[in-house]
């Protein structure tokens, strides 16, 4: 019984609690932490690694991983921003920018879990590989010419706008997140996903449709990848082919110190997100208490060791196979 | 008796069926590498021959030292099936120790810097070793350590070697058949390992424990201490790679040049027919990968497409690569 | 211990035969359940119950025979069929998703049921009903939204039973619900909870129960039924049979014949290798033996009886918390797997594919890396002289093909288990060879030669600990046989006494 003790430590409870005691310690050490503004702010800093650590997390929940949000987010957010009214192009599509963006992200994801689990090709790799793909696609469409901006000031102040005290980005990401919740916790695809991470061969055995199942989770991937990007770009106001840049060192480590483990079968879309609100925190909390910007990966590297090694201490064996 | 164990069972048999084909797989999976990289040449060579003259080639591999080095370290840590994203990490922060330290030491500072960065490979896999963590994220974890130590000894500025310059240039400006240094010993260390895997006990227990790490545990390979040794070699080759980096800018930052090895490493470790699994390794291949990866801009140019095709081309070849040496073997489960 | 006939018995096998190659695993098995009947399946390793098991479940197909459920001719060509005909398997393995609940894996069978994935929102209520109802009927109490990986053992047998329950036949024909070794690992109350269990499965189902627990099956079966070497050789009630009637009928006790010379223990000898009371939480305790030089020490016991964990505590791959372990004379501390070669010691694990060998490397690779020094030249290998010992050792071990550059993955089982066997023996300080199943799944004539090697090995000086699969082989081999009962030692005898000791004393003393 003591492992779920353990789980529970490692579950929602002991992140909430982790989370309170930053909240309170950078409060304490800056009262700008705790003012509204700055709360709103972190709320908005969320909301982009929030919609991509939805869909990141059912992938690894499977068992595999995703290495290209990167560059999905950069191939979607430059075609969106040239299909809108920006500085470069003529055309606006409006609606459409969105659906052909979003459509792209969900054919790199498609085609990655496609390659995944046909030809069996492992998803680190495979995942790498369309990283590259979609930076190249989000690097020929920004091609030599000027900066794609946004022209259309209400959409360029949308992000930022209140509601309810609210950001309109953490609007959105918030609504993923919930619609994620959904998916992963009470359909048959969100459970499977977990019974894969679990034990393929049983669910192979069990005539789950598992190579469906793998490919969904990556068009899923790509799509929120790709939500991510169009937000980030209208947060810039321009279209960048970097418009990712360091978001997978924030995401991953976001979801494994949330609880969700690498090997899959564990954690999930609250326990991610949670992990994501406790980076963001951090981080936020660092500048504001003075702490040089230099030191931000160095604290989230240590937090990150420590908290996968208090979670694979008890299980240390002579016969386990570590990779 | 089960389901899902018949399923393992049926697993087993088609590796019998793979054997038969075995010996084919076998030697795609060797020549491949070479294939690829002499097929991109070819084409090269018929849209624009000028690329590979000397100074195309000179070019492509004083860019491919650093990443070879980076890749044959990470082809090692890959050998025992695990993963080290700290490596570029690991030679960047050693590139600026030696631009800080050569100047007033010379070469004893070449010798303490390589040492120390060798310690903290070493470092990487004793915290493998001993708590069992997963190698993905504890390199994400001394990765961060790294970019913050270099940021920190760095001042976020760019170190000249004021002083002692030709001790670390003379690697990169001499050059050996219109190739510099830096490539050759990227060459030597390659071959060096090929020996060490093939050659040597430990080089055995390596590759043994990437094929099957139960079984080596049982086997009585002394699988901590091999783990810790290719994590070490790991850190050493990422040492060798920020001697390059100096040697050719004569100056180390933190954003400049060789602070973008982590992904071309992997790919070129990839590229040159390393398995993600674990247990095939072939340092010569990693060659052929390296050179590949650093070719690629090359070639794109050399076909019209802009430099901005680069990643798409690299995309494309670390999927189809891997894809073409994965169609022989038909393990069911795949993560 | 009623049952009620119905016209149609629920199973009806007929003639059932199946082979494998040369080897008949079934030889005209027929038999028949009546609806509410708890039949016992017993039979050794290797009697074939495992391929009737397959048979029924689908996952294999008879050669010849038929198949009736329920009145109707079936043919099972897949699990699902199985499935829908109401057959109802709980495996030896337990095939449940640990991070999922109850309900969820009890739902895991209807996806089966119909043959296809459903899409859509998870109603939760629905499948915790649906749980709920299945765990009454068979009379669990067990919460539907618990997890799996918190329950016991017990409980998750529970669960695997109620899947099973799952199974809904066509036109209200009664489900058959077959349990594979059930109680191999339960303990002595847990034991009771499945009886209970069983005892409620039989208001709407019919049972095959499979144990090699005898005691067990004349206690809770109706009628059992005997297996040997493919052939059914008993069909009876339970009612007034005794364990003898039953040993008589699973194996022929014609006293097995062997010309190994045992030679009785020299006075003053001291033993290579000395056990006392050793124990592993959960899995053995108090465990004292010596084993010496030149003698086989054979350990048998039931799967769950503790041997493996304790052969291998010996080899320091598990961690014993109590007693101490002696090495000539000298009790060891903080043991481990290298320590333990370098007193002399070798494991040949029972699972070969995963432990025992490397499938990717060669057969000189696999025979040299169990790091003997003579392949060592400075910091290099000596690659001729493993080539050597490679070739040597295929030579005389006759392994074939004859390729010692092949990778161990291309060989057949047997081939695999004469590397495995000759990493070690080429150890020049080699002294105790630890033997976990070493004969499971070889062929006659690979036997042959395994056999015919451990007994040159032990004539040399080494002291063999070994598993054996079948009691045959210990009655063939051992110096001395230890029988393990849930972690326990029952008994121990001495064979260079000479006495003749059958197989079903022994077997009394395993269940």
């Amino acid at each position: 019984m003591t492992l779920a003790r353990i789980r529970k430590w490692n579950g929602p409870t002991g992140i909430l609690l982790a989370l309170c005691a930053l909240i309170l310690l950078f409060s304490f050490i800056n009262p700008r932490f705790a003012s509204v503004e700055n709360l709103q702010n972190v709320l908005f800093q969320i909301s982009v690694p929030l919609i991509i650590v939805v869909g990141t997390t059912l992938v690894i929940q499977m068992g595999s991983i995703d290495l290209s949000v990167e560059g999905v987010m950069g191939a979607a957010g430059m075609a969106w921003i040239l299909m809108s009214a920006n500085t470069r192009t003529e055309t606006d599509f409006g609606m459409w920018a969105w659906v052909i963006a979003l459509g792209l992200g969900l054919g790199v994801g498609l085609i990655a879990g496609l390659i995944y689990s046909k030809l069996k090709v492992p998803s680190f790799v495979v995942s790498l590989g369309t990283w590259y793909v979609g930076l190249g696609i989000a690097v020929l469409l920004y091609g030599n010419s000027m900066l794609p901006t946004l022209t259309n000031d209400s959409l360029a102040r949308w992000p930022t706008q209140l509601t309810l005290g609210l950001p309109h980005s953490f609007w959105l990401a918030g609504l993923v997140f919930i619609a994620g919740l959904i998916v992963s916790n009470h359909t048959h695809f969100g459970r499977g996903l977990m019974a894969i991470g679990n034990n393929e061969a049983i669910a192979i055995a069990n005539g789950m449709p598992v190579d469906r199942y793998k490919m969904m989770a990556f068009s899923l991937a790509g799509l929120l990848a790709g939500l991510a990007g169009i937000l980030a770009t209208i947060q810039l106001g321009s279209g960048s082919p970097d418009i990712g840049s360091g978001q997978l060192f924030v995401v991953i480590p976001a979801a494994v110190i949330g609880g969700t483990s690498l090997s899959g079968g564990e954690g999930g879309v609250l326990r991610s997100a949670l992990g994501v609100c406790l980076l963001i925190i951090l981080n936020n909390g660092l500048v504001l208490s003075g702490v040089d910007p230099d030191y931000q990966s160095g604290v989230f590297g240590m937090i990150l060791l420590i908290a996968v090694i208090t979670v694979a201490w008890p299980h240390i064996d002579r016969l386990k196979v570590a990779k | 008796m089960s389901v899902a164990q018949t399923i393992t069972e049926e697993q087993k048999g088609t590796q019998f069926g793979m054997i038969n084909h075995f010996g084919r797989i076998a030697s795609w999976h060797t020549i491949a590498p070479p294939v690829v990289f002499f097929a991109m040449l070819i084409i090269v060579s018929i849209f624009n021959p000028n690329y590979l003259g000397p100074l195309g080639i000179s070019i492509a591999t004083a860019s491919a030292a650093p990443i070879l080095l980076i890749a044959l370290g990470q082809s090692m840590v890959l050998n025992v099936g695990s993963i080290d994203l700290s490596n570029a990490a690991i030679s960047l922060f050693g590139a600026i120790l030696l631009a800080l330290s050569v100047p007033d030491f010379g070469w004893v500072s070449i010798i303490v810097v390589l040492a120390l960065l060798t310690f903290l490979g070493a470092i990487n896999g004793a915290i493998l070793a001993y708590t069992q963590i997963p190698s993905f994220a504890l390199t994400l974890g001394t990765l961060g350590i790294l970019k913050t130590a270099t940021l920190v000894i760095s001042g976020s500025e760019t170190i000249y070697v004021t002083n002692n310059r030709e001790l670390i240039t003379l690697l990169y400006l001499t050059k050996l058949g219109g190739i510099s240094l830096t490539f050759w010993l990227g060459i030597s260390v390659a071959l060096i390992l090929w020996a060490v895997l093939r050659l040597t006990m430990t080089g055995q227990d390596m590759t043994g424990i990437g094929k099957n790490e139960k079984g080596a545990i049982l086997t009585g390979v002394p699988v901590k201490r091999v783990k810790i040794m290719a994590f070490a070699l790991s850190g050493f080759a990422g040492g060798l790679a920020g001697f390059c980096i100096v040697a050719q800018a004569g100056s180390a930052s933190a954003s400049g040049l060789g602070s973008n090895l982590l992904l071309p490493g992997i790919a070129a470790a990839l590229v040159g027919g390393t398995s993600i699994s674990g247990g095939v390794t072939n340092p010569i291949n990693v060659i052929f990968g390296a050179l590949t990866v650093a070719f690629v801009p090359i070639a794109i140019q050399a076909i019209g497409f802009g430099a901005q095709a680069q990643s798409l081309v690299y995309g494309f070849f670390i999927i189809l690569v891997v894809a073409l040496s994965t169609i022989g073997s038909k393990t069911r489960i795949v993560k | 211990m009623t049952y009620q006939s119905t016209q149609f018995p629920v199973l009806k096998l007929t003639g059932i035969t199946r082979s494998f190659g040369p080897v008949k695993a079934l030889n005209n098995v027929s038999l028949s359940i009546q609806k509410g009947e708890v039949l016992g399946l017993i039979g050794e390793n290797g009697a074939g119950k495992s391929t009737l098991l397959k048979i029924l479940a689908g996952i294999e197909q008879p050669d010849s025979g038929t198949i009736e459920m329920n009145g109707a001719m079936t043919r099972f060509i897949s699990p699902y069929d199985a499935l829908r005909a109401g057959v109802g398997v709980v495996h030896q393995e337990q095939s449940l998703f640990t991070n999922l609940t109850v309900a969820e894996n009890i739902a895991q069978q209807m996806v089966e049921k119909h043959g296809r994935a459903r899409f859509g929102v998870q109603d939760w209520t629905h499948i915790n009903q649906q749980a709920a109802r299945v765990l009454q009927k068979i009379g669990v109490d067990l919460d539907p939204k618990a997890i799996v990986g918190d329950l016991s053992f017990v409980d998750r047998q529970m669960v695997e039973i109620a899947r099973a329950v799952c199974v809904d036949p066509k036109q209200g024909g009664t489900p058959l619900i077959i349990l594979d070794e059930p109680t191999a690992v339960l303990e002595q109350a847990e034991t009771e909870v499945l009886e209970r269990e069983i005892r409620k499965l039989r208001e709407f189902s019919s049972v095959i129960f499979v144990s090699h627990r005898l005691d067990e099956v004349l206690r809770i079966c109706d009628r059992v039924v005997v297996l040997r070497n493919g052939v059914l050789t008993s069909d009876r009630s339970t009612k007034g049979a005794s364990k003898d009637d039953l040993f008589q009928a699973m194996v022929e006790d014609a006293p097995v014949k062997t010309t190994r010379v045992r030679r009785p223990k020299k006075s003053g000898e001291q033993p290579i290798l000395s056990v006392k009371n050793m124990g592993k939480t959960g899995r053995f305790k108090n465990v004292s033996f010596d084993a010496y030089a030149g003698k086989i020490t054979a350990i048998i016991g039931t799967n769950g009886s503790g041997r493996g964990a304790l052969v291998r505590s010996l080899f320091g791959a598990e961690a014993f918390d109590s007693g101490t372990l002696e090495i000539s004379g000298q009790s060891v501390t903080s043991w481990s797997i290298s320590r333990a070669i370098r007193a002399g010691l070798a494991y040949v694990p029972a699972e070969r594919k995963t432990e025992g060998m490397i499938g990717g490397y060669n057969g000189i690779r696999n025979i040299a890396l169990s790091r003997s020094d003579q392949f060592k030249m400075g910091p290099l290998l000596n690659l001729r002289k493993m080539k050597q010992a490679a070739q040597h050792w295929f030579d005389r071990l006759g392994v074939s093909p004859n390729d010692i550059h092949k990778p161990l993955a291309a060989f057949s089982g047997g081939n695999q288990q004469k590397v495995v066997l000759a990493k070690w023996l080429n150890l020049p300080d080699l002294r105790i060879l630890i033997l976990d199943h070493p004969l499971r799944g070889l062929d006659v004539g690979v036997s042959h030669t395994v056999n015919a090697e451990i007994r040159r090995a032990c004539d040399t000086g080494l002291s063999v600990i070994m598993i054996p699969d079948t009691i045959e082989e210990a009655l063939e081999l051992a110096d001395e046989i230890l029988v393990l009962r849930d972690g326990q030692l029952s008994a121990r005898h001495d064979l260079s006494i000479g006495t003749g000791l059958s197989i079903q004393e022994i077997m009394a003393e395993m269940v």
